[in-house]
Parts: C-alpha cells; structure tokens; sequence
C-alpha cells in the first residue's frame, strides 16, 4: 500500500503565515492537462437534456421531440391522414364527443378546442397511462398497439406542433400530478 | 540409447501409433436482443405502463381461448355473457372478464416499510414466502378500469401471482366479491418450427466418424447419441474467501476441455459445442462490508467508488480464469444472475467485457458500418435471455424469476412454475411488482410473442426437466439448473432430442 500522501488544501485549518518557508510549489504529482483538450470535453451542447436525471416535464419534451422527428421523417401513413384532417372536421369530432354526454362539460369554458380534445384522450385509459409520456408517443404506441385512438388527436397534435406550441405534449393531469406545491404561494 | 522392450515393463520407446484428434462440434448460434435496453435510458416513466401493455397484448389470446370455452355455457339457465371491463361486472350476473391479477399480500415488501426500517433497531430477515399463514391474502383482478376481488375454490387449485393475464367467469355477489367458477389462461404462444430463422448448417447432424485405436468398448457405454450435446451451468460460485467447490471447478475445467476420464468419455465430451453459464458466477460475499474488531460496519473511506481496504477482486478474476481456460475450446454465453457484477433489475445487461482481461479477447469484434453485429466466441448477453441455437428457440435467466415466482405459491414445485410462466406467456409475470425491473413504456419484453422451443432457469436447488405440450402442438422443455457450487451439476442437453441429463463431479 502505498504511503498516504497528504495534501494541506483540505486538511485543518492552517495557522496564517506558520509555514511561509516551506514550499511545495515543484510536488506536481499529476500531469496538467492542455487547457484546450480540457474545455473541448466539458462543452456542453445545452440543447442535449439529461431525461435520466431531470424531471418528468424534459423527460416528455424529449419524447415528444423523438416522436415528432420520427414521424415526421418516415412519412408514415397515418400522418398523411392526420394531415387531412380539416378544422372542420375536428369540430364535428368534438361535437359529437359532447353529444355523448348529458351534460354539458363545466370548467372548461376557458380552455381552447384543442386543449379539451387532447384533456379527452388524457382521459381515455383503454389508450394506457398518461402520466410520464408525451401525448404524441402515447397516441403512436395506441395505435401500434392496434387500438385505434381517433385520427382527430393526431392531426390536433400536428397542427399545434406546426404551431410551435411546446407546451401541448404533456397531458394536464401530468402537470397537477407531478408539480410541487408551496404553501404559502399563490 | 535403445531400450529393450521387456515384456510386461512399461519402459518403452516411443511408438508410431497414430491417435486420432478429438474436434469439438461446431455451434450454430445467434442472439436475440429482446432485452438490450438503449444505452440511453429513462426513468421518468411510470410503472402502470407495464401493465398496461401486458394486458392489452395478451388480452386478445386470453379472451379467444375463453370465448371458445366458455361459449354458450349456463348455469341455471342463465347463459355467460363477456364483459370488456372489470368494472362492467354487475351483481348476480354469469359473466367473465380477462383482466391482471393482483396479490394483495400483508408480507409483500412495501416501499413504506423500507422506509420506516430506518426507524427500527434491526430489520426483519428477508422472508422465504410471501404467504400469509392465517390467509389474509387478497386475490384480485384488475385492468384499467377497476379491481375486483377473487373468491372461490378454483383461486386454490390455479397458481396465481402478481402481473399474470387471466380471464375468469362467475358472478358477483352480495359482498362485492366474484364468486369464480372457471379460470382460463393464455397458453402456450405460437412456436416456429426449428430453423426458423436461421438456416442449418449443410454438414449439419451429420457426425464426423472418428476411429479410436481402443478395443471397442463402445457397446459398454451407453449409445452414443446422434446430436451435438449443449452444456448449461449456474452457480458457480466463485468467492473471494471461500475454496469449497475449488477442485470441482478444475474437474470440470478438466472434464469440459476433454482431459479428464477415458477416451470414450472425451469423444462423447467432444460433442458439447456451448457452455451456457446461467447466473450467479460470483457468490454474495457478506464480507465485502468492512467491519471493525467489535463487528460494526467501519467507516468506508471510498475512494475512486469503492472502498480499497474491503473489496475483494478475486471472485472475477477467478471466472476471468476459469473462462479463459475453456473458451481456447469452446465457446461460452455468459448469463448474469441476482450476484453477478451487473444491474440489479430485470433485464439485467451483459457484464462488460471489461471484468474479463483475458477472456474479452475472444468478445465479438467491434461493430463495423453496415454489417450486422456478430455474436462473439465469448458471448456476455442479458437477462433474461433469448437466442437460437442449433435452429431451436431458447430463453434463459438466471433464475430471479422464479425465485419470486416462488415467493408468492404454496408450492414447492419450481417446474410446475416453469410451465405456468409459459402458460400465462410471461417470463417475469412478478416484475414490477416484487422483481426489479426496468420501467419498459413501449413494449413490454417479458411477454412471449412466440414460444421458445427451450427454456431454462439457473441457481435453482435441484435438477428437473419435463415437457410440456400446448394446444396447437408446441413441445417446450423445461430446465431448471441447479447451482453448481451446491450440487456439483453440470446439465448437457441433445441438440436433436432437446432431452437434458446431468453430470455431477463430486470430489469425496
């Protein structure tokens, strides 16, 4: 075993100015490396997220990023259906949503078409759980999984996407269930 | 100098005689990589996705066998009617539903009471079964919809557990429970014919003919099968403060290289073109926890991850030996189990070549653009595992499975488990309840979508095999490994055959 080397930088507390004479200034035990090659492995790309350690919100923004880009360059033919969907034919979907009811929905007056559309499918559990995956990702594994989720949800999710809007993917029930509350606020 | 040849001395020039070369069989081999995780993987995902896909991929089997039984049954007059949701149950009505069983069990290991551990003094012992003694267990059904609480004397006579998709038919009564009446499972999956994938070898089954200058004595040993044989090992066992089993390990270093025993029993040992090593190479080391003179675990100065003055690295580099001495012979798949320096939850991932200094240089070759990434001579794999050798289907794991499995049933009966895992087409029906396991959101790997022709579980107590037949005329065997280090078993299966006999070296 070799002989504990001790080193004063994190040892106790060093009375000011006792060992002013002794000088360790030439022990380099390590090599120091390049500064160049140094920053250029620390670079981080700040548009790469860690989802591994962060919290469920860029876990389903990366999701939703790889399922946009996935099936935006595949062509895959229900993309190709979602993006005939009319804004016509959207609402008539959601009429007829409300149609089933007895009841009007309260408490979503303030939210828009698309949002309570998307709500429904958060909603709809025969498509799986949609609490830590993006509505994109939950609405392809649906369909792969040959349950037919309705083409309306896909082509809602593309026009917001096109939009810009990021903030779509997550289902609403994720934000309640996953945010932390601080008393006090609000 | 020459020496005279004397009747009877065994001093004699060296002869001219010409022995024959022993040449090991080839093997036909290729991985499955079902259970590979990405390298990158995520954890935000929630556990219910599991479930979720177990159910809605093996719902649709499980209701069509159901239908076909159950189709126009009545009692009373009254004739069954399906349900689609566990939810849909109204009281009084014959009906069945399929849905996810759930054990409701007061000595399952709770999350809560970890935490509370903290608290107490010492914790309890792990438990030997989850059973309740005074039978408080709870049987339930559940999808996504609901739950409902099974009753009745069929619960006693199907092994039931946590995660495994059923269908059952009954009423519910007055108490809210569901009287069950019949349950059906999902059965044995579809299963490829041999070669399905793969194509044989042209020079295939037939066996080279080696003459021996021996008096035949052949007809003295048992006849020779016609197949190559597949030697399958787990629990080896290696510690880092124990030699126990060390001399069985040579003999069988010795008996798998063909240097041990008569020529008869090297030309049949020339027949094992693989080792597969199911699980638990390295032994737990409770040691490996520093203590002090008086027993208290010391604090560790750690340094680099671990910490230099208790760890140990004889036990890898011990396999690193053993593996390296056989793999110039044969080559090897290297299963991890529950000790093994990998993963703790399901699928666990190969060990990284980097534990085996000498034995990685026979590891597959770097992977180069456009070619399909080869299986190397030395093969670490997941977890559980699938692959196909000589044309038939196999899954292997390490036996955590079925250890917990085992945690949930009366029965001591680890076969009867086997053959029910197949049965329910789920090969760690308790992951993610009571097993680790990673929280699989797009497809759920453990689900058999199409049936092994083999299926094997290491570090188990003892040997056993049997065959089990599915409706649509699927043949399984079934083998439970036993841990080396205990038994001193090693299990050899006939390629052709599928049938597993066992070899047990045992220094008296």
């Amino acid at each position: 075993m070799p002989a504990t080397r001790r080193t004063r930088t994190s040892g106790g507390p060093v009375a000011k100015g006792s060992q002013k004479t002794l000088s360790f200034g030439n022990k380099v035990t390590k090599p120091a490396t390049p500064s160049s090659t140094k920053d250029k492995a620390h670079t981080i790309n700040p548009k790469v997220i860690d989802v591994g350690h962060v919290s469920s919100k860029a876990a389903v923004t990366e999701q939703a990023r790889v399922e946009v880009e996935a099936i935006k360059s595949e062509k895959t033919p229900e993309e190709e259906r979602a993006r005939k969907v009319s804004d016509a034919q959207i609402k008539r979907y959601w009429r007829e949503r409300e149609a089933e009811r007895k009841a009007p929905r309260v408490h979503q007056e303030d939210v828009s078409l698309e949002e309570k559309i998307l709500r429904l499918f958060d909603m709809s559990s025969q498509f799986g759980p949609c609490i830590g995956i993006a509505r994109m990702k939950r609405w392809v594994r649906a369909n792969k999984l040959g349950l037919q989720p309705p083409i309306e949800v896909l082509a809602v999710l593309l026009k917001e996407e096109d939009k810009g809007n990021n903030k779509i993917e997550r289902a609403h029930v994720d934000e309640l269930m996953s945010s932390k509350f601080i008393l006090g606020e609000a | 100098m020459a020496v005279p040849e004397v009747e009877g001395s065994l001093l004699h020039a060296p002869t001219d005689q010409k022995y024959a070369v022993l040449e090991r069989q080839s093997s036909s081999y290729k991985t499955l990589e079902t259970f590979a995780l990405e390298k990158e993987k995520h954890y935000q995902q929630q556990y219910g996705d599991m479930y979720f896909l177990r159910l809605t991929k093996l719902k649709p089997a499980v209701e069509k066998i159901a239908e076909e039984a159950w189709d126009g049954f009545q009692i009373a007059g009254e004739t069954v009617r399906k349900v689609d949701r566990v939810l849909d149950v109204r009281q009084g009505e014959l009906c069945w539903v399929a849905g996810t069983i759930y054990m409701e069990m007061p000595l399952k290991p709770n999350i809560l009471d970890d935490i509370s551990k903290d608290h107490w003094i010492s914790a309890p012992p792990p438990r030997q079964k989850y059973l309740s003694p005074t039978g408080e267990d709870l049987t339930m059904l559940e999808d996504e919809s609901g739950r409902l609480r099974l009753v009745g004397t069929p619960l006693a006579n199907e092994m039931l557990v946590t995660g495994c998709i059923i269908a059952v038919m009954g009423t519910e009564n007055a108490n809210g429970d569901f009287e069950v009446v019949d349950i059906k499972v999902p059965d044995l999956p579809p299963q490829a014919e041999r070669w399905h994938t793969s194509s044989p070898p042209t020079n295939g089954t037939s066996r080279k003919k080696i003459k021996l200058d021996e008096d035949g004595d052949e007809d003295m040993d048992k006849p020779a099968s016609v197949g190559k044989k597949i030697a399958i090992v787990s629990g080896l066992g290696f510690s880092g403060t124990e030699s126990e089993h060390s001399l069985e390990i040579n003999l069988l270093v010795e008996y798998l290289l063909g240097e041990a025993l008569d020529p008869t029993i090297q030309e049949s040992v020339s027949q094992i073109s693989r080792l597969i090593i199911a699980g638990n190479s390295v032994a737990l080391d409770n040691e490996a926890v520093s203590h002090d003179t008086i027993g208290n675990t010391r604090k560790s100065h750690k340094k680099y991850g671990y910490d230099s003055s208790a760890y140990n690295p004889t036990p890898i580099a011990h396999l690193d030996d053993f593996l390296a001495t056989l793999l110039p012979s044969m080559p090897v798949t290297l299963i991890p189990g529950f000790t093994d320096p990998a993963n703790v939850s399901l699928p666990q991932q190969p060990i990284h070549p980097a534990m085996f200094p000498q034995a990685r240089t026979f590891g597959p070759m770097p992977p180069t653009d456009g070619q399909p990434k080869q299986a190397g001579w030395f093969d670490t794999v997941t977890n559980p595992w699938d692959g196909e050798i000589e044309g038939w289907k196999v899954l292997g794991t390490g036996g955590q499975n079925i250890d917990d499995v085992f945690k949930y049933v009366e029965s001591e009966d680890r076969l009867g488990m086997l053959e029910a895992m197949c049965r329910w087409r789920c090969c760690a029906p308790t992951a993610p309840d009571t097993l680790w396991s990673y929280p699989f959101q797009d497809d759920d790997p453990f689900v058999m979508s199409s049936c092994p022709h083999l299926f094997f579980v290491g570090s188990q107590p003892k040997f056993d095999t049997a065959s089990i037949e599915g409706p649509d005329g699927q043949v399984v065997r079934l083998i439970a490994v036993p841990r080396f280090a205990e038994t001193g078993e090693v299990v050899l299966v006939d390629s052709e055959t599928l049938e597993a006999s066992v070899v047990r070296i045992f220094v008296a």
